[in-house]
């Protein structure tokens, strides 16, 4: 027998900080059935709006998103149904779309991008030949450096060992200026490169500018700031060291450093008279970390501080002209990778324990984890800021996938509110599918460009680049 | 009425001893054939591996990607390897048939490959300066050399010495200058004491009943301890004599580990059983645990500060424990087994072969028959 279903009703008031879809005065307060989800409001909201071609929304509460029915919400909330909820709707993120693929023949570590939101062309202020012209630098366990224009073709190689490159793989690169780039590896050097693209159709060129000298072990992680003319790198040698991008104020290289003194290094390097290169050292050697330092950023708003992570759980916080560690975040796991979230003064940390750790690395405050966000089955060792929505995130880990974060996206378990993806992005090289501890498929490196998407490298010896968009800027 | 139950000693829920690894985090590939040892470095970043292809690997421990690799020999197997304690100089150790070779990879910075040097070369001094009158056995002095091959010495590989029947054991003490050795089948040698800084090889015991399986130095007292097929001895080394004889009730010992506090240990066998002895207790086990089908291979405390042990066996797992060892002499260790690791393999009835530990973190590694090894976070 069919009973007629009377659906209670509640009043929501809806509001938006998105200039483009601000509804009428007269619409914000209505009625709807509480049985109502994410995609009924959406529905209505476009009605409202009276779009024809519909845009998914996504509403929050009390800065959360609505992950439930109404009615849910106020069983979980203990709110009545009289009351007048506040809906607030954003533009829903769109889920990434893979765009391009580019194919190495080893694996590779990291990536960055030029383009006209990068950092390295904001500080040129030179506005160059962009858009339309962006570079995409990756860098690879084979030991080279590899500069591609978006129609998946290499403009540029970094010169091989024999010549003057990096002596094993490479682990970090970034650009420093459209015409300069920065990179480090297993060989423990530091290398500072000029890239120069002719104005003809004769090929770009890479050539070595610096070599820095003063790690022991492994540079698996660089910063720049091009201007102050610094960078930092993290090692395995737990250090972190800060070094001039500039020939003229670097100090000499020590001595012990230089690989002419290792008895066997000639040898088996085979490289005859050394290359005409400059060879630097560090202006200081940050110590304070127990373990290896697997990455290291300058402060979002200040390039006097650095924050670094590393393998002893700490997240350290570094005034760098007195290079004192001024304050250290203890974690329970090991931390492998790092980015900021501005707007909310907090950083995030990737751990070994398959989860990220969003930190606020001020003195002042008392609880060291911010929120934790849950669901990649591996370690995340590589993070990146979402250049469109100042709640978002995305990791790289060794699951094989990359995942979208919105901190407002949350879920309740039994350890309380954790985080929870949006989207996750999987390797197209197998499908796009997910595989068991993400064996052949590790991410290594991951990146969030404004202009041209989520660019991810891996152990499938591919950079991949997928295209979405997140919630929208909130304007303040 | 009291509810029988109610009277045992409660043991904790694995989800309160966390944290303990639970999961396949990288898979090392490239070895030919079974790979028969493994182990992570001092510093904790990268794993060396050996195999029946003869050939030694280091590998990044996160990544699993492979740095450097030599063959030593294209008819024995790699038996074992291990690393000098400490991380002043990188120096590993690895036993192929007789030979008992000492390594420097070549992925470390000048500094250190000249530190390790020099402690690789400080016995040539030693053993031209000195006659070895000081020799305790009446056996011609095992000789000391750089391997003759120059492919081998460009590779790294710079000091070996050949005894007198395979080597299926090496053990290191704590410092970095002494290391055992273990060759079942030496009869007389089958255990012997080597010192780096003298390029010294010495018979410790002159009448050892039994087949020897494997021998460790106690961390921190003078004391010695030598696995027989079934029973553990332990020795005053300045004294030179007998101190106990531990009794685990095993048919065949296969291994055993010596907690790094000194008064606990723990004893694999062939027949399944893996053995906790409380030595302030009795020389009776503790504790008898039962939890694998075949063999167990491998047993090995962490050594970083958790209180965490594993057991590798032939049925293709791992069995991780947890067992906190208290200072007070009346009370006993709780161990709680908290984890079965499955992934590997089983190969012509062999499995895991061998596991170690990360020297901080709660993570281990595991060797297995069937060609990779594993890291578990
Ligand atoms: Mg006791």
């Amino acid at each position: 027998m069919e009973t007629e279903q009377v659906n209670p009703q509640m009043r929501v008031q809806l509001s938006t900080s998105q200039l483009d879809i601000v509804l009428p005065e007269r619409n914000r307060s209505i009625l709807v059935n509480t049985n109502l989800r994410r995609y009924g409001l959406s529905s209505l909201v476009n009605t409202l709006l009276g779009n024809e071609k519909p845009i998914p929304f996504d509403f929050l509460i009390n800065g959360i998103f609505l992950r439930s029915s109404l009615d849910d919400y106020l069983t979980q909330h203990a709110i009545s149904s009289e009351t007048t909820l506040k809906l607030e709707y954003v533009k829903a993120a769109i889920p990434p779309i893979h765009l391009a693929s580019f194919e190495h023949g080893d694996w590779v570590s990291s990536v960055d991008v030029l383009s006209t939101t990068s950092p390295a062309q904001r500080w040129s202020n030179s506005g160059g030949q962009i858009p339309g012209h962006e570079r995409i630098l990756s860098a690879s366990y084979d030991g080279l450096l590899r500069v591609w224009n978006i129609s998946s073709q290499i403009t540029a190689t970094s010169p091989s060992a024999g010549d003057g490159g990096h002596l094993s793989s490479i682990k970090a690169a970034k650009f420093v200026s459209p015409s300069r780039i920065a990179s480090s590896g297993t060989d423990r050097t530091v290398r500072l490169w000029k890239y120069e693209e002719a104005s003809d159709d004769s090929p770009a060129v890479m050539s070595q500018q610096i070599e820095l000298y003063g790690h022991k072990a492994s540079v698996d992680s660089i910063a720049v700031h091009q201007p102050s003319s610094r960078l930092l790198s993290a090692s395995a040698d737990h250090t972190v060291c800060l070094w001039s991008t500039r020939k003229s104020d670097a100090p000499a290289a020590p001595h012990s450093s230089l690989p002419v003194n290792s008895s066997r290094g000639a040898k088996r390097r085979k490289i005859g008279p050394a290359i005409s290169t400059s060879q630097r050292g560090y202006l200081s050697s940050l110590k304070s970390h127990t373990a290896p330092v697997s990455s290291v950023i300058f402060a979002p708003n200040d390039p006097t501080v650095a924050y670094s992570t590393s393998w002893d759980h700490g997240l350290k916080t570094w005034d760098l002209p007195t290079s004192t560690p001024v304050d250290t975040r203890s974690t329970s796991h090991a931390l492998l990778s790092l980015a900021a979230i501005p707007y909310l003064k907090l950083v995030a940390a990737g751990t070994s324990a398959r989860h990220i750790t969003l930190i606020d690395p001020r003195a002042s405050a008392t609880n060291v984890v911010a929120m934790t966000l849950r669901g990649h089955t591996n370690a995340v060792v590589s993070l990146a800021t979402d250049p469109n929505n100042t709640f978002g995130l995305a990791s790289g880990s060794h699951d094989g996938t990359c995942r979208i974060w919105d901190v407002r996206s949350t879920k309740t378990d039994k350890e309380g509110r954790v985080g929870q993806s949006m989207y996750s992005v999987g390797r197209e090289s197998i499908g796009g599918v997910s595989r068991t501890s993400g064996d052949g498929v590790k991410v290594f490196g991951v990146l969030w460009d404004s202009d041209i998407g989520i660019v991810s490298a891996g152990e499938d010896k591919r950079v991949q680049i997928n295209r979405g968009k997140g919630a929208g800027p909130i304007t303040q | 009425n009291i509810d029988p139950e109610s009277l045992l000693p409660k043991l904790p829920s694995p989800d309160e001893l966390r944290p303990f690894p639970t999961t396949c985090a990288t898979i090392f590939r490239g070895h030919g054939g079974r790979v028969r040892s493994l182990a992570v470095d001092p510093s904790g970043i990268w794993l060396a591996s050996g195999g029946d292809d003869g050939t030694i690997r280091v590998w990044e421990l996160l990544t699993g990607r492979q740095l450097w690799h030599v063959k030593i020999s294209s008819e024995d197997a790699i038996n074992v390897v291990r690393w000098r304690p400490g991380t002043d100089a990188v120096i590993l150790s690895a036993a192929v048939g007789e030979d008992l070779y000492f390594v420097i990879p070549p992925i470390i910075s000048p500094e250190l490959e000249s530190r390790s040097n020099t402690l690789l070369d400080e016995g040539f001094g030693y053993a031209s300066s000195k006659p070895r009158s000081d020799s305790t056995a009446k056996i011609p002095a095992v000789q000391w050399s750089r391997p003759t091959s120059t492919r081998l010495a460009d590779a790294g590989v710079l000091l070996k010495t050949r005894l007198r029947s395979t080597i299926k054991v090496i053990s290191w003490h704590r410092r970095g200058n002494y290391l055992t050795t273990v060759s079942p089948s030496g009869q007389t040698s089958s255990v012997m004491i080597h010192t780096l800084s003298k390029h010294l090889t010495q018979q410790p015991f002159r009448h050892l009943k039994g087949l020897p399986q494997s021998a460790q130095f106690h961390p921190t007292k003078p004391i010695f301890f030598v696995a027989t097929q079934r029973t553990i001895r332990t020795y005053d080394l300045s004294k030179q004599e007998l101190l106990k004889i531990v009794q685990p009730g095993a048919r065949w010992i296969s291994s055993f580990d010596v907690h790094p506090l000194g008064d606990n240990l723990i004893v694999g066998s062939y027949d399944k059983r893996l053995l906790w002895h409380d030595l302030d207790l009795s020389v009776r086990p503790y504790k008898t645990l039962r939890y694998h089908k075949k063999a167990i291979r491998q047993v090995k405390f962490h050594t970083g500060g958790l209180p965490l042990f594993a057991d590798a066996s032939d049925d293709g797992s791992l069995q991780i424990f947890h067992g906190r060892v208290v200072g007070d002499l009346m009370e006993n260790a709780t161990i709680v087994p908290v984890k079965v690791l499955k992934g590997h393999g089983v190969m012509g009835s062999l499995g895991v072969l061998d596991v170690d530990w990360h020297p901080r973190e709660p993570w281990c590694v595991s060797a297995g028959a069937d060609g990779t090894c594993r890291l578990w976070t």
